[in-house]
C-alpha cells in the first residue's frame, strides 16, 4: 500500500514538474494555405512599417490585446504620421485624398474565421504574450502563428489554413481549450 | 443549383459526382465569405475614444413594445444595437425583459420598414419629401381646425403626450381617441370605485394565494415582466404561494396554477359571490362592513346556487373558499375575459369585493401613491374611443385624423365597418414605421423612427414600486436617413401652428433638454449642473419620482347582480385570446415572435381555434380539421386544436394574425378574429364587450397539418415527470 501512495506521490511530481517546465513553452501551429494576391484599395506595404521602421503590430492594431478583433487602425491614425511622413509617396497621396473626403478606405478581408466561430485576439494575446511574460516588442512572432511572415509581406496574405482542424491542433498541443463552445458559441 | 433538384436527386447525384459536382452550380454569395479579398472591411474615419470594435457598450433606455414601459439596457457594437436587457435601476422590470421587449430589435432592423413620406396622388401612394409632406398637411391643420381635427394613438405618456395635447389645444380640438385592444379600463373604473384609485398596486409577492379571474399577469396583463418577478418570490416563500385561476381558456398563468378551473364566460361574478356566500356562512368572515346591497346579493347566491347557473361545483366553491380563509393575506384579481362582458364592471366589482371581505386592502393591495405631473401621466387606451371614432367619421365630423401607434383598420370588427368610416375623412395622417392597414388607407404617411432610434419619456401606467420616468434614447444612428422621431414629427407639426412658441426648439431633443432643466431639482439625484443632471438621468434610464403617500378607499362600492348576457346567437363562446408574443397583432411582423410557440396550444406561425376534446367529440371535429366559426357579424375558417385547458362551451382564437397588410411576415397568415366579434358594449364603461361574442361551429370536409413544437400533451407512459400518490408517500416516508 505504502509502494502505491509513494508511486502515485511521485507520478504527481513528475506531472507537476513538468508542466512548471514547459509552462513557458510554446507549438505554433504547423500547416500551409497559399493565399491569393488580394487587391487593395491602396496596396499598404507590412514590410516598410515592420521591418524597416521596426513599428510593433499592436501599434496600429491596437485593438488586439482589447478585443477579439484587432482592429483596422483607423483613418485618423494612419494621418497621425502621414501627415508629416512620406507624404510626396502616391500611395500616401491617394490615403490624403481619402481623408480629406473623410472617408475610410474600403479594405478587403484577408484573414476571417466563419461567423459561427468565436475567435478573440484578447485571449490568444493573453496566453501566448501576456501570460507568458513574452516581450511585448516580438509581438510579430507570436501574431505570425496565425499570419504568417506579415513583415516580409506588403499587403497581407493568407498564409495559414485557419480552418478548424488547424485550430484544433494548435489547441491540442499549446492545452488550449477543447469545448465545442468555447468556439461555437 | 436549378430550384427543381428534389432530395432524392440530390442524393443521386452526389452519389454520381462527389461535393464538387453538387455544389459546383451554387450561387455562392459574394457578400459572405471566407475567401479573401470578397468582403470589405472598413475602419472607422476618426474614432470616439471609448469605442472598441467588437466590445459592446451598454446604453439605458425604455421598452415601448406595450405599454407597461419596462426600462432596457441595448448592447451597441460598432455603431449598432444588437440586443436588449432589463435595466437593473427600473423598478417596473428589474433587470428583466420579456420577449416581446428581445424582440424589438427586429423592428428596429424590419426589412419593411417605410423609408420615405409618402402622399396619395391619384389614388396611390408614393413617395414624396418631407417639405412635401408637411404642406400637405399644413393645407389642411390650421389654427381653426377645432374639433374636425383629431389624434387616434395607442397608450400614450411622457413629453411626447404633453406635445400631442399642445397641439389639439393649439388648433383648438379635444379629440384624441386612444385606443387599446388589451387593456383594463373596466378594473380601472371598479378600482377607482372600491379602492379610490385605478391601479392600486398589487402585491403578488406578499400573498400566500391567489385568486385571479382570467388576469393573466404572467402574460398579457398589464406589466407582465415586473409580475412574473414577484410571482417568482410568492412561489419561493417559505410556505410556496398558491395560485388559483378561474378563466374560460387556459392563459399562461392558468397553465402555472396549482388549481385551474374553467368558466363558462360572464359567469365569474357569480362564482366570485358564491365565494363570498361561503367565506361569510362557513368560514365566519365578517360581511358586516359591506354595502346591505352587496350583503344582500352574498346572502341570495347560496353556493348550491352558484354552482347550479355557472357549472363549478359547490365543492370547488366551498374549497376555494376555505384556502381563502386558511391563506391569508390572499389576492384576488380579475382579468380581461371578465371585464369584456356586458356586465363587465359587476362581475369585477364582485370580484374586487372579495379583496375587502378578506382584508387584503392595504396589505396586498396597496396604493401607487399619487403621480404628481399630471401632464405627463399615461392616457391609456380602451375600445370605447374606437366606437366613438368610428361613429364621428361614419357622421363626417373628422377632416383630419392622426394616426400613431395604432391600427384600428386591424383591430376593429368588421360590424364597425371601418373602412367605410376612414374613407369620409379627407386627410388621414398615418406616423408609422410599417405599411400596416391603416397606413394603407392614410392620405399622408409620415415614417416614423423605430424606438431604438428615438428619444421620449416614458411614465408607466401601472407603477408597480417607487414611480419612475424613463428616459428613452436612441441606441444608434438612424438606419433610414428619411425617418424621423415622434416627437420630432410632433414638434414638426406645432411649429406650423405656433411657430412662435415652438419655433425655439431645433428638435425634439432640445426641446427635452428645456422641458428636464425645467424639472424640480430634486429629481435631478444632488447633479450640480444641467449637462450632469441630464447624462446621470440617460445613464441610469430612470428618474425616480417621489410620489405623495396615500392610503386606499376602505369602503366597498355597490354593484349589481352580474347576470351574464350574451352577443349575438350560437350555442358557443367566442374568445379572441390575447398573449404574451404577437399581443393585439403589432407584433405580428417580427419572425422571433411567430416562431415562438403559443404558451398552451404550442403553435407556431398560423392562426387555430382550440375546443374542448368533449365539444370537438360531439361535432364530430378532428385535431387540424377546417372548421367554420359564425357569429352574427362575420365568419371565419381555420384549423381546429383540441385543447383540455378550455371550457366545453367556449372557442378560443388567439389574437395577432390575419393581417391583409403589414409586411413580408405578417400578410395573409391566418385569420384575425376580432374582426368576427360582436361589438356589444359594456354596460357601465361603454367598453366594447370583446369576449362576449357568440358563434357557431361547423365543421368541413378539409383538414390542414397542424404546425406545432411537441406533438404530444401526454407523456406517452414514458415517464419523464414521475408522480406518486400523497397517500404513498406519506404511507412510506411517514410524512
Amino acid at each position: 500500500m505504502a509502494v502505491n501512495i509513494n508511486k502515485i506521490l511521485i507520478l504527481f511530481s513528475v506531472v507537476f514538474f513538468s508542466v512548471t517546465i514547459f509552462a513557458g513553452e510554446v507549438f505554433p501551429p504547423g500547416g500551409e494555405h497559399e493565399g491569393k494576391n488580394v487587391e487593395q484599395p491602396i496596396e499598404f506595404p507590412h514590410n516598410i512599417h515592420v521591418k524597416d521602421n521596426k513599428i510593433n503590430c499592436m501599434y496600429c492594431h491596437t485593438y488586439a490585446r482589447r478585443s477579439k478583433v484587432a482592429g483596422i487602425p483607423p483613418t485618423s491614425k494612419c494621418m497621425g504620421c502621414h501627415k508629416i511622413i512620406a507624404t510626396d509617396k502616391p500611395r500616401i497621396q491617394k490615403l490624403t485624398e481619402y481623408w480629406e473626403k473623410k472617408q475610410s478606405p474600403k479594405w478587403k478581408k484577408v484573414h476571417d474565421v466563419p461567423d459561427f466561430v468565436h475567435f478573440t485576439h484578447e485571449r490568444h494575446l493573453k496566453k501566448f504574450v501576456f501570460d507568458r511574460d513574452f516581450p511585448v516588442e516580438n509581438v510579430k512572432e507570436v501574431c505570425a502563428f496565425c499570419h504568417g511572415d506579415v513583415e516580409n509581406m506588403t499587403v497581407a496574405h493568407k498564409v495559414k489554413p485557419l480552418n478548424m482542424g488547424w485550430c484544433k491542433s494548435c489547441h491540442e498541443a499549446n492545452g488550449g481549450p477543447g469545448d465545442c463552445w468555447k468556439c461555437h458559441k | 443549383m436549378s430550384g427543381t433538384i428534389n432530395r432524392r436527386s440530390f442524393l443521386k447525384m452526389m452519389g454520381w459526382g462527389g461535393v464538387g459536382t453538387a455544389l459546383s452550380g451554387c450561387d455562392v454569395p459574394t457578400t459572405v465569405t471566407l475567401e479573401e479579398g470578397k468582403e470589405e472591411v472598413v475602419s472607422y474615419l476618426m474614432p470616439e475614444e471609448y469605442v472598441i470594435p467588437g466590445i459592446g457598450v451598454w446604453y439605458a433606455s425604455v421598452c415601448t413594445q406595450c405599454a407597461a414601459n419596462c426600462g432596457t439596457h441595448g448592447r451597441v457594437r460598432e455603431g449598432r444595437v444588437l440586443k436588449l436587457e432589463g435595466n437593473p435601476d427600473s423598478s417596473i422590470n428589474n433587470s428583466k425583459i420579456c420577449m416581446m421587449g428581445q424582440a424589438g430589435v427586429q423592428g428596429h432592423y424590419n426589412p419593411d420598414r417605410i423609408t420615405s413620406p409618402m402622399l396619395r396622388k391619384n389614388g396611390n401612394l408614393v413617395s414624396a419629401s418631407w417639405d412635401e409632406a408637411m404642406a400637405a398637411i399644413a393645407q389642411k391643420v390650421t389654427t381653426s381646425s377645432g374639433d374636425k381635427t383629431a389624434w387616434f394613438t395607442g397608450t400614450l405618456s411622457g413629453h411626447q403626450l404633453a406635445l400631442l395635447n399642445n397641439h389639439l389645444e393649439a388648433i383648438g380640438s379635444t379629440k384624441h381617441y386612444s385606443h387599446e385592444v388589451i387593456n383594463t379600463t373596466v378594473s380601472q373604473a371598479v378600482n377607482t370605485d372600491m379602492f379610490g384609485e385605478a391601479m392600486p398596486r398589487y402585491r403578488i409577492d406578499k400573498a400566500k394565494l391567489i385568486l385571479s379571474f382570467g388576469a393573466d399577469f404572467l402574460g398579457a396583463w398589464m406589466s407582465p415582466v415586473h409580475f412574473a418577478g414577484e410571482y417568482a418570490k410568492f412561489r419561493t416563500q417559505k410556505q410556496r404561494g398558491m395560485l388559483v385561476q378561474v378563466e374560460p381558456k387556459m392563459t399562461l398563468t392558468g397553465g402555472n396554477a396549482d388549481l385551474w378551473i374553467p368558466s363558462r364566460p360572464g359567469t365569474e361574478g357569480l362564482i366570485a359571490l358564491g365565494i363570498a356566500n361561503s367565506l361569510t356562512t362557513e368560514n365566519g368572515v365578517d360581511a358586516s362592513k359591506l354595502p346591505e346591497s352587496v350583503q344582500a346579493l352574498i346572502q341570495q347566491n347560496t353556493v348550491e346556487s352558484v354552482a347550479k347557473s355557472t357549472g363549478v361545483s359547490a365543492e370547488r366553491i366551498k374549497k376555494i373558499a376555505s384556502l381563502l380563509k386558511q391563506k391569508s393575506p390572499s389576492l384576488v384579481i380579475a382579468g380581461s375575459p371578465v371585464e369584456g362582458q356586458s356586465n363587465g364592471y359587476n362581475a369585477v366589482a364582485a370580484i374586487m369585493m372579495l379583496n375587502h371581505l378578506l382584508g387584503n386592502v392595504g396589505q396586498t393591495v396597496e396604493s401607487s401613491g399619487e403621480f404628481p405631473y399630471e401632464q405627463l401621466k399615461s392616457k391609456q387606451g380602451n375600445t370605447k374611443d374606437l366606437l366613438a371614432f368610428v361613429e364621428d367619421a361614419k357622421a363626417k365630423n373628422l377632416d383630419a385624423v392622426f394616426f400613431y401607434a395604432s391600427n384600428p383598420a386591424y383591430t376593429a370588427p368588421d360590424a364597425l365597418d371601418i373602412n367605410a368610416a376612414l374613407k369620409n375623412i379627407p386627410l388621414k395622417v398615418a406616423i408609422t414605421q410599417f405599411p400596416d392597414e391603416t397606413t394603407l388607407q392614410a392620405d399622408v404617411v409620415l415614417p416614423a423612427s423605430s424606438f431604438l432610434e428615438d428619444w421620449g419619456t416614458h411614465i408607466a401606467a401601472y407603477q408597480p414600486e417607487q414611480q419612475v420616468l424613463g428616459m428613452q434614447q436612441p441606441l444608434m444612428e438612424k438606419i433610414n436617413k428619411d425617418t424621423k422621431g415622434f416627437g420630432d414629427i410632433l414638434l414638426g407639426l406645432l411649429q406650423q401652428v405656433k411657430k412662435d412658441e415652438y419655433g425655439q426648439y431645433a428638435d425634439y431633443y432640445a426641446y427635452l433638454r428645456h422641458a428636464f432643466a425645467s424639472m424640480p431639482s430634486e429629481l435631478k439625484g444632488g447633479a450640480t449642473t444641467e449637462d450632469q443632471a441630464w447624462n446621470k438621468a440617460l445613464q441610469k434610464g430612470v428618474v425616480s419620482i417621489s410620489s405623495d403617500n396615500k392610503s386606499l378607499n376602505d369602503e366597498v362600492a355597490e354593484f349589481a347582480l352580474p347576470t351574464p348576457a350574451d352577443a349575438g346567437s350560437g350555442q358557443y363562446y367566442l374568445m379572441p385570446s390575447p398573449r404574451l408574443g404577437l399581443w393585439d397583432g403589432r407584433h405580428a411582423n417580427l419572425p422571433w415572435l411567430q416562431e415562438a410557440p403559443d404558451q398552451i396550444s404550442k403553435v407556431v406561425w398560423d392562426s387555430w381555434a382550440e375546443i374542448h376534446p368533449s365539444t370537438a367529440a360531439k361535432l364530430g371535429i378532428e385535431s387540424g380539421n377546417i372548421i367554420k366559426v359564425k357569429s352574427d357579424n362575420g365568419e371565419v375558417a381555420l384549423k381546429a386544436i383540441l385543447i383540455r385547458g378550455i371550457h366545453p362551451d367556449v372557442i378560443s382564437i388567439p389574437l395577432g394574425q390575419g393581417h391583409t397588410e403589414y409586411g413580408r411576415y405578417a400578410k395573409g397568415l391566418g385569420i384575425n378574429p376580432l374582426k368576427i366579434v360582436s361589438p356589444s358594449i359594456e354596460a357601465k364603461t361603454g367598453e366594447m364587450a370583446m369576449f362576449a361574442t357568440r358563434v357557431s361551429i361547423s365543421k368541413t370536409d378539409m383538414k390542414d397539418v397542424i404546425v406545432k413544437l411537441g406533438s404530444s400533451d401526454t407523456q406517452m407512459g414514458r415517464k419523464f415527470v414521475v408522480t406518486v400518490p400523497v397517500e404513498q408517500v406519506k404511507r412510506t416516508e411517514g410524512a
